[in-house]
């Protein structure tokens, strides 16, 4: 039967059942036209009115019996069916209810944990990214055996742009903060330069103005610039003749060309990322400053919109014939790289999608575990019951009605569970939302929506049919004959659902063991990502970022700010140790320098020599906490008069000079150095990672601040301060003011912050997992008991009359431990067996630990057997109270 | 005539079927036309079949509408749904091969 027919029925039925006077009226109208055309036609024959009238009724046939057939034709069978099931369900569930409040508990915890993560997996993965035709956006990388991702030099991407045909658009974006002053307090604000038609690839347009185009792009045009729907209503009462006005950003003065939508999200980027959402509130235009043959600066991210149909691999291999064409044009160009083309949706949610499945997986498992628990319970209610299912068999209940009640109550209960369960999600998404790490993609996004409710439904549907179908058929296989005589006492119960019960409670057993296993296994990786010393001290340490507009602040201004302003930090009162440097440690970084000169060696590749570099001051490393390990730290004479001077971490140090001291030797970035080109190594510090679960350091640089050969304008300041660091940010506000009153102090973050939201997400799996991991030995001890309890009543009068012989309590309490301990045993051996097998699942969620890792897997079992024992222990103490008097009596 | 336990139920509905398929009937010509075309061979028990109009209507393969007949009266009238033109040509083909085989075996009697 098609869905389409079978609804039809449905509607037609339950039209009969809803309009049933109205039926009965219709009935008896159409029965009587169709006596009056009989009478007519009788008249016509030449009856006369009276015989005419009694012969059709004879014809006709009894009208309340007719009328009686019809109504059985339209008899609702199965729904009045439903009806009773209905009923009788909730009668058998209210009359044992601890048995219905326990069941429904379970699966109320384990649907509604399903629920809450299943929305995060809505919200995150499967709702389309907020952009029109999304799946057509993709980002642009270059990709090298160093870098697997790489933004683009400018020009090179214009030419890209012109060239390039798999695209409908294409766009570039790069970081370009500004700082907005002249309406009161200075502010920063994060801001993207973009290339003509960024939005357009994006699919968004401004709400009011327009966006940028080719003109933009010409170096000296006037800077017009495009605000955030926030910015607009925030900074400028949502002027409404916004458009044309002036406004001074950076010291400068721009036009306002152009307001976005409320909705407008940045599309996320890596390059001094921002994290995707509604994260932007500037938008400036990209102008091709510089000259187009001098192509080593790579900072330019991008974006394109495919043509339709076109795959993000065929771009991508157009992309590589480009770049090897480029190559034969003009020889050495983008040697070494290539081009990856990856659709916007998984750069922005690839990364999390492994943790949220692992988390559905776990999640799963609980409910899995649930059923079977519920399965287990049902089972040893419909032994208990055998003998009611049996009478109803006997008064002529049919197989099919008898399963058809059974399932409907375990779909009842299962509905229940839901309905309870969907209260759990509510309050566990918002717990959720709040609890994700702070850089987790989409997370407003996440919601309880109709989808999340639809799934809940199926989970409903498909629980209750999954532990509802096995104590269903059970009873409905069940001899009648034997169950009536047997009378309900004696025997446990039909090996067959013994079988069943025992087999669903190492299951049970087994999937709790996994769960275990997951979480201990985090727990022990989330502890080595906290013991790694992290390189620096977090602790007392606050960082903020001053940025000096490049229109006002010459080089060698900002060199003389830099100086002067942690000279004066380092005399202010309460603060220990004040640095400034272009980095912080584990803030996300990757400008690297490559194809420099090393003295005295060459290079084995192309990209052999390279390495992250930054600039500090001369106490930066005192202030951070990052140890000296050779040399000295710069000093306050390492400026533009002295010899150029450089500190580089161990890992260089080790790199390049593997066994020599790394300290006194020479490196220049210049292609043909003159003498005083070279730049001395002073000092080796220690590694510090780029986040903390790197897997190692990579090699880094420091060029001294007073020496800096570029315009370093954004400049993180560190402070170490004795106590709460909060505390300093005072002294720092007060100090920049003092120097310039239209700066802003931006980003004021304790270290201590930072370093907690680099392992934010390995805790937040690990909570969930732990939190998974005990619902799910809960669950199962739950069960064990269960069933135990439920043999050792089955067993009572066995007991009892082993007593009465002589049996001794110890070997009654013996002979139950070990029935339930067997199965627990098998279920714990199981699970270490899946937990192995499933190794490739965690494997990248973990940190320095093995996944087969013998401590954990001992722990594991060490605790389930403890809690098994438990739950076998107090059923068994209950067998050995049997009274064999009252045994022997009731025989 | 009281329910006719020689005309099996199925008979009726294709008779039914295949009677309203020229197009929309209401229940007296429906069993007129039954009586009619059989040559008053097949007196259907007029009240049954209006169980078994109903019964179809249940199923989905008629639908029933109140229109004006010729002379002007209010009558319910039956018609085909797609549904039941489908199931008319399967129980049209399935009384086609029974009848066949009724034939071959009655046929075979006689040969014997």
């Amino acid at each position: 039967m098609t869905p389409r027919r079978g609804w039809d029925i449905l509607r037609l039925r339950l039209r009969s059942l809803a309009r049933r006077q109205r039926v009965e009226d219709e009935l008896e109208k159409e029965l009587r036209f169709h006596l009056e055309q009989q009478i007519e036609v009788n008249l016509a024959a030449g009856m006369n009115p009276g015989e005419a009238r009694l012969a059709a009724l004879r014809r006709l046939g009894g009208v309340p019996q007719i009328q009686e057939e019809c109504r059985d034709m339209r008899r609702n069978a199965h729904i009045e069916n439903f009806g009773r099931d209905l009923r009788y369900a909730l009668r058998a569930l209210g009359a044992s209810p601890s048995f219905t409040v326990v069941i429904v508990l379970t699966l109320a915890l384990a649907i509604g944990a399903n629920s809450a993560i299943f929305s995060v997996i809505d919200g995150v993965l499967l709702r389309p990214l907020p952009y029109p035709d999304a799946g057509r956006i993709a980002r642009v990388f270059l990709h090298s055996a160093d870098y697997p991702k790489f933004p683009l030099n400018p020009f090179d991407f214009r030419d890209f742009r012109d060239r390039l045909q798999s695209f409908e658009s294409l766009a570039g974006f790069t970081r370009g903060d500004l700082q907005l002053s002249g309406t009161g307090q200075p502010e920063h604000f994060t801001a993207f330069q973009v290339t003509a038609g960024y939005f357009g690839v994006l699919g968004l347009g401004p709400a009011r103005g327009r966006e940028f185009n080719r003109n933009d792009e010409i170096p000296g045009n006037g800077q017009s610039v495009i605000l955030s729907d926030r910015l607009w209503r925030d900074r400028f009462a949502s002027d409404p003749h916004i458009l044309g006005r002036k406004i001074t950003l950076d010291s400068q003065p721009f036009i306002v060309a152009g307001v976005m939508p409320p909705d407008t999200e940045h599309p996320g980027n890596a390059y001094h990322g921002v994290a995707h959402g509604q994260t932007v509130d500037i938008w400036w235009p990209f102008a091709f400053r510089g000259d187009p043959n001098q192509r080593g600066s790579h900072y330019l991210e991008v974006i394109g919109r495919l043509k339709p149909g076109v795959r993000a691999a065929q771009a991508q291999a157009e992309m590589n014939a480009l770049i090897a064409q480029m190559g034969r044009e003009r020889p050495g160009a983008l040697e070494g790289w290539h081009a990856l083309v990856v659709p916007l949706y998984r750069e922005i949610v690839g990364p999390r999608q492994r943790l949220l499945w692992v988390l559905l997986g776990a999640v799963g498992l609980v409910l899995l575990i649930a059923c079977a628990n519920a399965a287990n319970l049902l089972l040893a209610r419909a032994t208990a019951r055998r003998r009611e299912i049996a009478v109803r068999a006997a008064l002529g209940a049919g197989r099919g009605r008898l399963v058809r009640q059974m399932l409907t109550e375990s779909l009842l209960i299962s509905t229940l569970g839901a309905g309870m369960g969907m209260l759990i999600a509510a309050a566990g998404v918002r717990a959720l939302v709040a609890f994700l790490p702070a850089d987790f993609p989409r997370a407003e996004t996440i919601h309880l929506n109709a989808a999340v409710l639809a799934f809940t439904a199926c989970m409903a549907l498909a629980t209750g049919i999954l532990f509802g179908l096995a104590p269903a058929l059970q009873a409905a296989r069940s001899d009648l004959h034997h169950s009536l005589r047997e009378g309900g006492r004696g025997s446990t119960g039909g090996l067959r659902a013994l079988r069943l019960r025992q087999a669903l409670l190492v299951g049970e057993v087994s999937l709790a063991c996994i769960l275990l296993i997951g979480a201990a296994l985090m727990l022990r990786s989330f502890v080595n990502l906290l013991r790694t010393d992290p390189g620096f001290r977090p602790e007392h340490l606050l960082t903020a970022s001053v940025s000096l507009p490049p229109r006002v602040y010459k080089p060698k201004d900002t060199v003389r700010f830099w100086d002067t302003l942690a000279e004066s930090l380092n005399s202010a009162a309460g603060i220990r140790a004040a640095g400034i440097g272009t980095d912080l440690p584990w803030t996300g970084y990757d400008d690297n320098i490559g194809g420099f000169l090393i003295e005295g060696k060459k290079p084995t590749g192309p990209e052999d020599f390279h390495a992250r570099y930054h600039v500090a001051s001369p106490d930066y490393f005192r202030a951070v906490g990052i140890p000296l390990v050779r040399g000295r730290f710069f000093t306050a004479g390492d400026n533009i008069k002295a010899p150029p001077v450089m500190i580089i971490n161990q890992s260089m140090a080790r790199h390049y000079w593997p066994n020599e001291d790394a300290v006194g030797k020479r490196v220049s970035f210049d292609d043909h150095p003159k003498e005083s080109d070279w730049m001395r190594i002073v000092g080796v510090v220690g590694d510090v990672k780029d986040r903390p679960d790197s897997p190692e350091a990579q090699n880094a640089l420091w060029w001294a601040i007073g020496q800096t050969p570029v315009f370093v304008g954004q400049m993180s300041v560190v402070i170490r301060g004795a106590s709460d660091p909060r505390l300093l940010a005072n002294a720092l506000r007060r100090e920049v003011r003092r120097l310039d009153p239209s700066l802003a102090v931006a980003d004021i973050r304790p270290m201590d912050d930072i370093a907690d939201a680099n392992v934010s997400t390995p805790r937040f799996a690990l909570f969930l997992v732990s939190l998974f991991a005990s619902l799910a030995l809960l669950l199962a001890a739950i069960g064990i008991y269960g069933v135990v309890s439920y043999a050792v009543g089955q067993r009572t009068h066995e007991f009892g009359l082993r007593l009465a012989l002589g049996a001794q309590p110890g070997d009654v309490r013996r002979l139950v431990l070990n029935q339930g301990m067997k199965l627990a045993l098998a279920g714990v051996a199981l699970g270490l067996a899946g937990a192995l097998a499933l190794e490739r699942v965690l494997w990248s969620l973990l940190y320095q630990v093995s996944t087969a890792d013998p401590l954990t897997f001992a722990t594991v079992s060490v605790i389930a057997i403890s809690i098994a024992a438990l739950a076998c222990y107090l059923p068994a103490r209950r067998a050995t109270l049997a009274d064999p008097a009252h045994t022997l009596r009731s025989e | 005539m009281s329910k006719p336990s020689d005309l099996i139920q199925g008979t009726l509905d294709l008779m039914i079927l295949r009677t309203i398929s020229a197009g929309p009937k209401h229940g007296w010509a429906i069993a007129r036309h039954i009586e009619g075309v059989s040559q008053e061979v097949l007196q259907v028990t007029q009240g049954a079949l209006y169980p078994a109009l109903h019964r179809l209507e249940q199923q989905g393969w008629i639908r029933a509408a109140w229109r004006k007949t010729e002379t002007g009266r209010e009558a319910k009238f039956y018609e085909l749904t797609k549904a039941g033109r489908a199931q008319l040509d399967r129980e049209l083909a399935q009384w086609e091969r029974l009848s066949r085989a009724v034939g071959l075996v009655v046929r075979m009697g006689d040969a014997q």
